[in-house]
């Protein structure tokens, strides 16, 4: 590797110079290659958040619906960690249940904000024209509006439900992404290795593909996981609203809402769920903060 | 481009997307779940009542046509009556709205403060600023609605020092002229009236600034951190000046810029924001409405509250852009 080398350091220098703007376009597995810790810690943040979700409901002692106690047990007595809610179901449990519901909620309307956002972003930026001026107010327009309480009114004339959230969430949060992502690919289509792409013939898929898409990923990922705990919010307050999974379903917000009126005599009823958010997207934003000093400067 | 070309064109884009804005209203009126004559009717009507009902509505008239009678009824004032409380919701509305804005201004007082404390300390090497760095995003990762619970635990529950609930705990308060309950007890010379309201204030405010004021504090220092790169503020400094005050005269004025866009798409946080924490402190202003008509599908109700917190939004934003505008004349939109 002794002949790779001195072009590495090159590139490393140019990138982390504090004047360098337009650094050169390193590749997202390069930057992850080459030992910085910041994306480890993130890498094993997200794993450790995504494991919690997955085999979260296999940890859970008691069943999230069935009652196993005396009802409004302090946390940390008769088997309860996290205490016992107004019918004596385990908190625990719930909250483990939640952070499932809660994670994937997340992770699923970022995705389809991303694959929308990025798709719409893509074309608008690679074509350019009356395409990109089109697609651009119709976002602009979006972006313009108030987006979480559009999502309010969404579910609520299609009917609360989870699906519905996630629909709703999800059609005012991609336009974002377009944004983003159309920046990220005008500024790259500026560059020399782009005009060098079209002058050898390259078609314009294959530019989009192989040259524009890779380019703008490591903004789209920074933007994303830096999303992740605001959509984790978003969500628990629709949800806290009564706009979710209906009654016995756990989720998070619907938990702390339906118990605010115990918070005097029972504090841990409502605050549980609520500091189980709290920690969700305090992981998520602190992933999401190590994953951009990884790969961007400043 | 003259600045009151700019103040027009401006505002005319704030209508076309208050136009698009009526018009997914309308859509997901038509899309919502419960059939509007039945619901006015309730359960029980019988098939022709609620046929003559749909008629009454205009349900039956082309799409286009009903349309247009929405978007005038929009103009003149009428949101349909409410499910919940068979009163016309605008008349609802207006009797929350007043609330709501006071709550709202001073929250977003408090956030640009906040926010500009937090953004000036943590970019000028302060001791704590890191200390500060991890309580901003803490701050940033808490559900509104945890905030509120602790603090009403901690200022109600334990302290006893702040209420809990409302606006006011004292009888007989004054109603006019502006409903700012602050505004008014001062102009009614009422003091104890002004504190007890204040105290109220406090804790709904605080909790719906903390988010908006971190994301201000964060825009504000990238951009702080930027301009004290640059000669003059080398030239500054190199005067003799204290950092504190190359920072705060010289750095500050030519940075506000970002925070205060920022500050203008908080607003859209904020407002959302408003229907949780309202509904937690028993504030009675639209969003406590709006949460009140969830449960019961009250569609009428709760596109009227997004329709106001929309307008509420989209003439934030271009108060912003003009306000930058005048100030920097550089600004293109």
């Amino acid at each position: 590797m002794a002949m790779a080398e001195p072009f590495v350091t090159r590139q490393q220098s140019q990138f982390r110079g504090p004047s360098a703007k337009h650094h050169l376009p390193v590749s997202l597995q390069t930057r992850l290659r080459e030992g910085n810790r910041p994306a480890w810690y993130a890498g094993s943040l997200l794993a450790v958040l995504t494991g919690l979700a997955v085999f979260g409901p296999a940890l859970a002692p008691h069943s999230p619906l069935v009652p196993a106690g005396a009802a409004f047990t302090p946390p940390g007595h008769a088997g309860f960690l996290l205490g016992s809610d107004s019918i004596g179901r385990d908190e625990l449990s719930r909250v483990l249940y939640g952070i499932q519901t809660s994670w994937f909620s997340a992770l699923a309307v970022i995705a389809s904000g991303v694959l929308l956002g990025g798709l719409i972003g893509l074309v608008a930026g690679a074509t350019g024209g009356w395409v990109d001026e089109v697609l651009m107010r119709f976002t602009d327009a979006f972006l313009a509006l108030p987006g979480p309480v559009l999502a309010i009114a969404v579910v609520a004339a299609l009917g609360p439900s989870l699906f519905h959230t996630l629909i709703a969430v999800g059609i005012v949060w991609w336009p974002f992404y377009a944004r983003i992502v159309r920046g990220e690919v005008r500024s790259l289509a500026a560059r020399p290795h782009l005009e060098a792409a079209r002058l050898s013939g390259a078609s314009r898929w294959s530019i989009m593909t192989r040259h524009l898409l890779p380019g703008a990923l490591p903004a789209i990922v920074v933007t994303a996981s830096l999303d992740v705990g605001n959509l984790i919010l978003a969500l628990a307050g629709l949800s806290f609203l009564g706009l979710g999974a209906p009654a016995p379903a756990p989720e998070l917000g619907a938990m702390a809402a339906r118990n605010l009126s115990y918070l005097l005599q029972s504090w841990w009823v409502p605050i549980m769920p609520a500091l189980a958010i709290f920690l969700l997207a305090f992981a998520s934003n602190i992933a999401g903060d190590f994953l951009r000093d990884s790969l961007r400067n400043t | 481009m003259n600045p009151l070309t700019f103040i027009a064109r401006r505002l005319g884009a704030a209508v076309v997307i208050l136009v698009i804005l009526v018009a997914a209203m309308f859509t997901l009126s038509h899309l919502s779940h419960t059939d509007p004559a039945h619901a006015y009717l309730g359960a029980g009507a019988s098939k022709s009542a609620v046929a003559a009902e749909r008629a009454k509505l205009g349900l039956n008239l082309p799409i286009t046509t009903q349309f247009f009678h929405y978007v005038g009824n929009f103009l003149h004032g009428n949101l349909g009556v409410s499910y919940r409380t068979r009163n016309p919701v605008t008349q609802d509305l207006a009797e929350y709205l007043p609330a709501t804005m006071e709550l709202a201004f001073y929250a977003l007082l408090l956030a640009l403060l906040l926010g500009l404390m937090l953004g000036v300390a943590s970019a000028g090497h302060w001791r704590g600023a890191r200390i500060l760095k991890f309580v901003m995003v803490s701050g940033a990762s808490a559900p509104l609605f945890l905030l509120a619970l602790l603090g009403i635990l901690i200022f109600y529950g334990h302290l006893g020092w702040l209420p809990a609930s409302g606006r006011t705990s004292m009888p007989n308060p004054p109603t006019g002229p502006t409903g700012f309950l602050t505004l008014d007890a001062l102009l009614a010379g009422r003091f104890n009236m002004l504190i007890n309201a204040l105290e109220h204030l406090l804790m709904p405010a605080t909790v719906l600034a903390i988010g908006p004021a971190v994301s201000i504090g964060r825009v504000l220092r990238g951009s702080l951190v930027t301009v004290l790169r640059e000669d003059y503020i080398r030239t500054a400094r190199s005067k003799g000046l204290r950092e504190r005050a190359v920072l705060l005269r010289h750095a500050l004025r030519n940075s506000v810029g970002p925070a205060l866009s920022m500050t203008g798409l908080q607003a859209g946080l904020l407002l959302a924001g408003d229907v949780v924490v309202e509904q937690v402190f028993a504030w009675p202003g639209i969003g406590y409405y709006a949460a009140q008509s969830i449960p019961v599908g009250d569609f009428p109700a709760i596109s009227g509250v997004t329709l106001v917190l929309g307008l509420g939004y989209v003439l934030i934003n271009a108060l912003v852009d003009i306000l930058q505008r005048l100030a920097d004349p550089r600004v293109r939109i």
